[in-house]
């Protein structure tokens, strides 16, 4: 690593370590997000050309939120890194359907990735419970993961952020409940009535979609739970057609009612292949069920008005795009495909909504399209 | 306002009254005047039916103002006396069998028009919905017509613009609203109906077809797609404008929403001219089509939608040579997206149009064979002995209909919608002799 890019990387992890409290000011977050836009136009040869397309480049570009946003489906047809390729220590693959092509994120480091992870995560699920209890209360929650491990899914950044996350701050007897494609729901079940007999909380991470599934399985075998208190969830969205879909609401109201674990206590995760960053409902820091996620000092969310490009006012529904300086080695500003707002949250800090994938856009004609035909 | 049970059956049992007393005093011919007279009245650029349509229209639609003007244009120019006349003829073999018993073969036949018409209008396209109706009048029938709420306004104003010229025959079409959810109203429609005309997706076709009598004839039209074809032949500098300003008229026209509207042109290599000029005069006249017709205000995932292609190809198009955008210079009003590789793309509407190079007719077919059935349309330019043998291959292929670039938004009205006759489906026989 020559001592430009070291320099920068130093950088942002100096702004991760920080932790998400203390919010980087305006021109804080421009200094480096430039630096690192510069960097980034200056190693990758096609987001060099794209920029160079839209007439903005570090010159030109004077304000963090000029910097081009690299569609998240250009991560399908180029290997946009900032560094020689063949020397990435990691590559995710988005799961994407069998007819398109996986988009694919490289990583040169794992350095940033798991500083992000780490830090975030902890602030969202587990630092309330630091406060309570010492800091050794972050390690003493059993975690019952509904994904495949790391060692089974390698290229999932889904599986390899549940690996760091267990690493850090889960219990020894810690487990993943997807194996080989399915989830292990007797051993999930099982598990579940141990920890319950033991009084002991519980830490259950997954997808929305893995836990219909189990909240199916519970319902035809007429079981109901009440953990411990201190339990908690992670789920992170994403139904893709897998499952039954249910609403946020309704799935939450489901972890309450079947698992005995409360609303306030499920937490949203809102993450990306293409990103290093997730982010989360501010509902465990606030201590109130929230919708709001919370941006930490080191990234930032625009929401875009798609019929202008440019930023959506206050409160109107747009096009979610991220700045994410963990991206250092990739593409630091993404242009998602879901549709969010954005607000300033009851505690006064700037708070963000995950609605869903700006798919489903009603027809109004008799023309079949893009969305409501299938070729293959 | 939204219909009741109530409502509903008294719609029902006024327009068969009114439907006694045409069958008994107008003749075929008549209506046939009537709806002609009609069309014309449209057609009339200070009609007071027009304007009312171009105020009221857009807010359900979407369409600009402009946009519903051509509507018009195109659903009421393709209505006139020997239009009707000859949707009859070529249907029933006369247009007089309605009236009495014609001398078919060897013996004389009589069509007997259903007694009870529904039509379920889906979709912002006005015309066929207004095509739908005219042969509900052309039979002589009761016509109950659920409309769309994209478009509420077009069915009610034709039915009262018929009751300007024709107060009786306007009686036999009532047109009213319920949302789709409300099943009672639905079965209330359906439970005397002998004949139902359904627009929309393959779901609400399936679930109306259900929930209809088992001795009703169902007519269902889904949702499809087109796409067009350019010849080597026709891609000459001095009808490149020309053929531009007609394809850009068959891609712009009802903002793409349209099951006619082409999604994809492939254009043949090795003309006087190569796919890339086509698809930069393509640009240009798209402009110069929105500059005269706006294209409507988009919902946020529509525009989201035009966002995600055109980022997307613009990104490739930076470092990628396949590929070449166009696209107006301000907002998401036109995109043209020039792309190297022969699979067909569904686009995502809204003026947003694909142009991809191809080896001639027969890679065309490979390409398109996956969504074969849900072809509607596919243009060709030029008509010409090739084109004859291509619309062979696309007959085979399950493909309904093969016309010249530029008339894509214009079926005759003796058209096969979706491969099937329109008025013969609806009539029995009863032969004497």
């Amino acid at each position: 690593m020559d001592k430009v890019a070291s320099d920068l990387q130093q950088r942002v992890l100096a702004l991760i370590s920080r932790g998400v409290a203390q919010a980087t000011t305006d021109e804080e977050f421009d200094w480096l997000a430039r630096d690192v836009f510069a960097f980034q136009y200056e190693r990758c040869e096609v987001y060099r050309a794209y920029c160079d397309r839209r007439k903005q480049t570090p010159q030109s570009v004077a304000h963090w939120k000029e910097i081009p946003a690299t569609p998240t489906s250009a991560f399908k047809d180029f290997a946009l890194t900032c560094f020689p390729v063949e020397q990435a220590v990691a590559e995710f693959h988005t799961s994407g359907t069998t007819r398109e092509q996986a988009g694919k994120h490289f990583l040169e480091t794992l350095e940033l990735y798991h500083a992000a992870i780490g830090v975030s995560f902890a602030a969202h699920l587990l630092d309330e419970n630091a406060e309570m209890n010492g800091r050794d209360a972050r390690s003493t929650l059993p975690m019952m993961i509904l994904t495949p491990s790391p060692e089974e899914a390698p290229h999932s950044s889904l599986s390899h952020m549940m690996g760091v996350v267990m690493e850090e701050f889960g219990a020894d007897d810690s487990a993943y409940y997807v194996e080989g494609g399915q989830l292990l729901l007797e051993k999930l079940v099982r598990d579940l009535c141990e920890l319950q007999w033991a009084h002991e909380p519980v830490f259950l991470l997954g997808t929305a979609f893995a836990f219909v599934h189990l909240f199916d399985h519970l319902d035809q075998q007429n079981l109901k739970f009440d953990m411990s208190e201190g339990s908690r969830v992670m789920e992170t969205g994403g139904f893709k057609g897998r499952s039954r879909e249910l609403s946020k609401a309704d799935l939450y109201a489901l972890f309450e009612r079947v698992l005995g674990i409360p609303t306030t206590r499920v937490v949203n995760e809102y993450g990306m292949t293409e990103l290093s960053t997730q982010f989360y409902d501010a509902t465990m820091l606030v201590g109130k069920r929230t919708d709001g996620k919370t941006v930490p000092p080191w990234a930032r969310v625009l929401v875009i008005d798609p019929n202008t490009g440019r930023e959506a006012a206050g409160n109107e529904r747009g096009l979610i795009r991220i700045f994410d300086l963990a991206n250092l080695w990739s593409m630091m500003c993404v242009q998602t495909e879901d549709l969010g707002i954005r607000r300033v949250s009851e505690s006064g800090v700037m708070e963000f909504e995950v609605l869903g994938r700006a798919a489903g856009a009603e027809v109004r004609g008799c023309s079949l399209n893009a969305e409501n035909i299938v070729v293959e | 306002m939204s219909a009741t049970i109530e409502t509903i059956r008294e719609a029902v049992s006024r327009t068969r009254e009114a439907r006694e007393r045409v069958q008994q005093h107008r003749s075929t011919d008549a209506v046939i005047g009537v709806l002609t007279q009609t069309a014309k009245n449209w057609l009339d650029p200070n009609s007071p039916w027009r304007k009312r349509a171009v105020e009221y229209a857009p807010r359900h639609s979407g369409f600009s103002e402009a946009m519903v003007q051509e509507a018009i244009d195109l659903t009421f120019g393709a209505i006139n006396y020997e239009s009707l006349g000859e949707l009859l003829d070529r249907e029933l073999g006369n247009r007089r069998v309605l009236d009495e018993f014609c001398l078919r073969g060897r013996v004389q036949s009589r069509a007997i028009a259903p007694r009870l018409l529904v039509h379920f209008l889906a979709g912002n396209v006005p015309m066929p919905g207004i095509v739908s109706i005219c042969c509900g009048l052309l039979l002589r029938t009761a016509n109950l017509v659920k409309v769309s709420p994209r478009d509420p306004v077009f069915p009610s104003l034709f039915i009262e613009s018929v009751r300007e010229v024709d107060a009786e025959l306007a009686d036999c079409a009532a047109s009213t609203d319920w949302s789709r959810g409300e099943l009672a109203l639905t079965q209330t429609a359906l439970e005397d109906a002998d004949a139902v005309i359904a627009y929309g997706d393959d779901h609400t076709i399936s679930a109306l077809r259900q929930l209809a009598t088992p001795q009703a004839r169902f007519l269902g039209y889904g949702h499809k797609l087109s796409f067009a074809v350019v010849a080597k032949e026709a891609m000459t500098e001095e009808n490149l404008p020309q053929l531009a300003q007609a394809a850009a008229f068959d891609a712009s026209v009802y903002d793409q929403l349209g099951c006619l509207s082409p999604h994809v042109y492939y254009v043949e290599e090795r003309g006087q001219l190569g796919p890339r000029k086509f698809a930069a005069a393509l640009a240009d006249a798209m402009a110069a089509y929105q500059a005269r017709v706006p294209r409507g205000q988009l919902s946020v995932e529509e525009a989201a939608q035009i966002a995600k292609f055109r980022s997307s190809y613009e990104f490739r198009a930076a470092s990628d040579k396949r590929f070449v955008v166009w696209s107006s210079a301000a907002g998401n009003d036109w995109t043209v997206i020039y792309d190297d590789s022969p699979s067909f793309i569904p686009s995502c509407l809204n003026r947003t149009i694909f142009v991809k190079p191809t080896d001639g007719y027969k890679r065309v077919l490979d390409a398109i064979q996956k969504i074969a059935s849900n072809v509607s349309t596919v243009g060709v330019a030029p008509m010409h002995e090739r084109a004859a043998g291509f619309a062979g291959d696309l007959a085979r292929m399950g493909v309904h209909r093969v016309c010249p670039i530029g008339q894509m938004q214009r079926p005759p009205l003796s058209w096969h919608h979706d491969g099937r006759p329109n008025l013969a489906d609806l009539v029995s026989w009863t032969d004497l002799g």
